[in-house]
Order: structure tokens, then sequence, then C-alpha cells
């Protein structure tokens, strides 16, 4: 599965079964969790157990499977498990089967069939809006939101000086979030990135918008929100139709607000917190489809052409000799660029670097890890790299799965990260003078028995603990 | 009559150890014990911090880096 659907999976597994409950009340809910967090194998699972009326016995299960493929199925049936879809029971002939839990089955039932009242799919709006809203519009809006919110993180000038023209203003709501989820830090009046939120910048859009997204939901409860309301209509929204309004008027005044709070981050479009109808942006519908994360709309907007999706979202290339020419003119890339990169020469749409153990190393000092600084190169790579390094991997059957990037630099990376670490130091306390052999020894042993031994010498008669207390005590009861 | 003293251990190359000594014999403020072995010893807690950037430092300096120079 891809990477950005394990955070809200691992979100929702930690939630209580009575959430779930709530939570599969809604159609949308279900459909929405059926297309986008389970593996493939656990869908045909769930769609071949949907429709059946008594429950399954085990063994037919695991007969679909075949025996090589035991893992996907374990991996399928505990995530099922987990989310609280498939339930196991002993049936009156004492046989264990299976059986998809009731709440979600007929949700994902109705979702299907569109038998339900269709409130939980949001209702579409007939009231034509005065102004036509188009998607152009909708994607621009949605960027520009998203990217003055990236901006402010990594405290891009070229946003404040923008500014309220441009209109992708940020409220105190939005900076409170980031504050919240400890993406930064406030010092003064100005505005320090932590080390996670460098983690979260370079990230590809997706996974943001998700992890934005399960910041909101934890916090709704300080603020006196149901979280449950709250994550259902994260899910509604995702279901929505891009380019469409919704009636506002059948939502709950929690997903009210939380409708003002996404429209803060480019999530939702309103025309002001009072009108009657929203519109999902490209953010919102991309949550749940299974299309890509790389083919999302505002990295790949963010090229010269500034069209979304027109040309995939790479626009990095990075050579083996660590020169990198990066396609872009927005000011958030090239300054989340020159994060690690020395930056050479600007061009109307391309800047160019060169990646080096400096410019590494000052990222490092930063709290960027190296591992980070890969996954934003390959994120943002290239098509041009994705076809050349494809290409290459054909003739050369080695085995090894064919690189984006180039090893060599993706090494090299890693090397001058090791190189920061020469010395691992832990904190603890070292025991010696031991008169003799014996005495030594038997409180050595203990150390390794409780598990805080770290070094021992037998020559010298010294060893190194973590914690001392327990061996203390050992030498005390001894005398 | 057994002892223990708080300190950090420290795991490193030879090479690094060998220098951290060398720092000790200026004013004896660094180790607490030399452990004998090519890669551990035992240094003062409070002193960690600006032993790593005296190290970085003194091996920017010793390393002879060939890309810094930077040919476009």
């Amino acid at each position: 599965m891809a990477a950005s659907t394990s955070r809200p999976l691992e979100y929702l597994e930690g939630l209580p079964g009575t959430t779930f409950n709530k939570l599969y009340q809604q159609p949308s809910t279900a459909l929405a969790i059926f297309r986008r967090m389970l593996p493939d194998l656990a869908k045909c699972f769930v769609m071949a157990l949907l429709y059946l009326k008594d429950p399954l016995p085990m063994a037919d299960l695991e007969l679909w499977v075949n025996a090589e493929s035991r893992k996907q199925r374990d991996n399928a049936i505990s995530i099922l498990g987990r989310l609280h879809i498939l339930q196991s029971k002993l049936s009156d002939e004492k046989v264990r089967t299976y059986v998809v839990t009731d709440p979600f089955a007929t949700s994902l039932r109705q979702a299907l069939t569109g038998s339900a009242d269709t409130l939980s799919f949001g209702v579409l709006s007939n009231t034509p809006d005065e102004y036509k809203i188009s998607i152009d519009f909708l994607d621009d809006y949605a960027r520009r939101q998203w990217e003055a919110v990236l901006g402010y993180m990594v405290g891009t000038s070229a946003f404040e000086q923008r500014g309220p023209r441009d209109g992708a203003s940020l409220s105190e709501g939005v900076k409170q979030l980031l504050q919240a989820g400890h993406l930064v830090e406030l010092r003064g009046r100005s505005v320090d990135i932590t080390k996670d939120g460098f983690g979260f910048v370079l990230q590809d859009v997706n996974t943001q918008v998700w992890h934005i997204l399960i910041l909101y939901v934890q916090t709704a409860e300080a603020i006196g929100m149901d979280s449950v309301e709250v994550l259902s209509f994260l899910f509604l929204l995702s279901s929505l139709e891009l380019g469409r309004s919704y009636e506002k008027k059948h939502l709950t005044p929690d997903q009210v607000r939380t409708l003002s709070g996404l429209a803060d981050f480019g999530i939702v479009y309103q025309e002001s917190p009072e009108a009657t109808q929203f519109y999902p942006t490209r953010l919102a519908t991309t949550l749940t489809s299974d299309s890509s994360a790389l083919s999302n709309p505002v990295t790949g907007s963010m090229g010269p052409a500034g069209q979304p999706g027109s040309s995939g979202s790479g626009f990095i290339i990075i050579e083996t000799n660590y020169r990198l020419y990066a396609y872009t003119s927005s000011p958030l890339q090239i300054s989340l660029i020159s994060l690690f990169t020395n930056l050479k020469y600007r061009f109307p749409n391309l800047v160019t670097g060169k990646v080096t153990r400096q410019s590494v190393r000052r990222a490092i000092e930063m709290g960027i890890t190296a591992d980070q600084i890969i996954s934003y190169l390959l994120t943002h790579a290239h098509p041009q790299m994705r076809k050349h390094n494809a290409g290459h991997s054909t003739s050369n059957t080695g085995g090894v799965p064919p690189s984006v990037l180039p090893p060599t630099v993706t090494d090299q990376i890693r090397l001058w990260q090791l190189e920061r670490d020469r010395l691992r130091a832990t904190a603890g306390f070292l025991f010696k003078d031991f008169t003799n052999f014996a005495e030594y020894q038997a409180p050595c042993q203990y150390a390794a028995e409780v598990g805080v031994l770290v070094w021992k010498s037998d020559r010298k008669r010294m060893f190194f603990v973590t914690r001392h207390e327990q061996v203390a005590a050992f030498l005390k009861n001894r005398k | 009559m057994p002892r223990a003293v708080r300190g950090l251990l420290i795991e490193c190359d030879p090479s690094i150890k060998s220098m951290i000594l060398k720092y000790d014999e200026e004013r004896h403020d660094y180790i607490v014990e030399d452990l004998d072995d090519e890669h551990h010893l035992v240094i003062k807690e409070s002193q960690l911090q600006g032993l790593k950037a005296r190290l970085d430092q003194d091996l920017d300096e010793k390393i002879m880096q060939l890309d810094e120079s930077e040919s476009e």
C-alpha cells in the first residue's frame, strides 16, 4: 500500500470499537474506508463475504488463497479485524467462521446500491452560484492556500510580501493547529520549523493533507467538537465530486465549524463563512481515491506550466555528479530545495545547484535526516529520471530493484549523515575497584540478567550499567 | 571496596578515541576512566556537547574534502 495510507490507518486502529460503530453508520464512511484503507486482497474478502447470508467457515476462506500467499492473507485478515470490519465467530457446530460486521456491511451495501437516503454523500446544491466557480479556480485556490501553509512553516518571505493581495492569508486556527501538532514552534514573534515540520514539508501532498486532517480530528475534541462527526465528515468530503457545489444546511453545527477550518487549508472552498453552499477542492476529493499521490495537483502545478496535473509532479533532476536541476518557479519549492542544496543559478523556470557535503551537513544540523532528503528527491523526481532509470534496469538483471535516484547520490547523502555521528554515548555508571574476580563477577552477571549491562571488562574488573540502583542493592545484600 | 562512578560510556573508532585522549592531556577535564580497549572510554557527562563540537571542528580541518572546491 502507498505510504500515505499508513498514518490514517494507524490513527483509525487506535480508536475504540464504539467509535467504529458510530462511524460505520454512514455509508460514505464505509465506502471511503473500503476504497482507501484496505489492501486489494482484503477488498476481495469483503466483497465476497458482503452478500453471504451465513458466516463463512474459516477453512473455506483459507482455500481461496494460495499457500504461498499466506502472509498476504494473514495481513489482510488482521487489518480487517483491527478496523472492526471482519469478525470471527464460533458457529453452532463449533466451526470458526468469518462474517462482515453489521453497521459496516449494511452501510457498504447501501453505498454500493444507492438504496439509502443520499444525505450521507452530501446534497448537491441546485441554486446556481452567482459567480461560476470553475475547477481551475478551485485548483488555484487549493494550491494557493496549501502553499501558504507550507510557506508559513518554512518561513518563505515571498509569501508575506504577496500577502493579502493574493488572498492566501492564514487564519489563527491554522497557525494554532500547526503548533499543536509540533510542526512549528513560536519563538517570540518568529516562527521556527521543528524536526517534525521538516519531515512534513518534504512529504507528498496527500500524506500532508492526511497528517493535517488527523491533527484536526485530534484537536477537535479539545475544543468541544465530536470527533466522530468530524471524522465522518472528512470521509464524506472525500466522496464528493470536484467542481460541484453542495448544500450546507444538512450538516451538523460541528461539521459546519469543521468546514470553515478546512477552508483555511484550501481543502474546501466557500464564498464566505455565511454561504449556503461549499465546494470541495482537489485536495479533498483525492483523499480516499486510489489515484496515486504522485499525480496530485498541487506540486504538479508548481511546475513551469502552472497547469494543474499537466506535467505530473516531478520536476527535479539529479545527476550522478550531485548536480541538481529543478524545473520550478515556486518560491516554496526553491526554499525547500535550498535547505539541502547549494543553489547556484536561477532562471525563470529552473534553478540549478549542487548537493554538497556542506549543504547536506547544514541540513542535518537543522534536524533534517538523510532519509527525508532522499524521499523528497524521490517524490519529486522528474518523469525523465523515472523513465531513464526504468529503461536502464531492464538491461541490468541483477535482481536489484530499479532506483530512480542515482545510487551514488543516495548512498553519499547517507554517508554524510553518518559522518556526524562519530561516537555513540550512553549515560550511566561505571563500577570499578573490585578487590577480586569473584567479587566482580557476581554483580556483573546480575547486571546482565536485569538488562542494564552495556560494557564489561573481565581483565580490568570493571563494568558499565545504565542504571545503578538494582546493582547497588545487590552489592549491599551480599555483604 | 567497589565504587560506582557516574559518566558517559563512549563508543567510537580508535582514531576518534586517540583524539579524545589527546584533548584530555591538556587539562584532564574530559575522561573519567580510560577503559583500555580500542573502542571505549568513560567521560564526564557535562563534556559531551563540547567534545562533539571540538571533534567536528578538528576533523573538518584535517580531513581533505575534494568536492568543496565547487567547480561548476
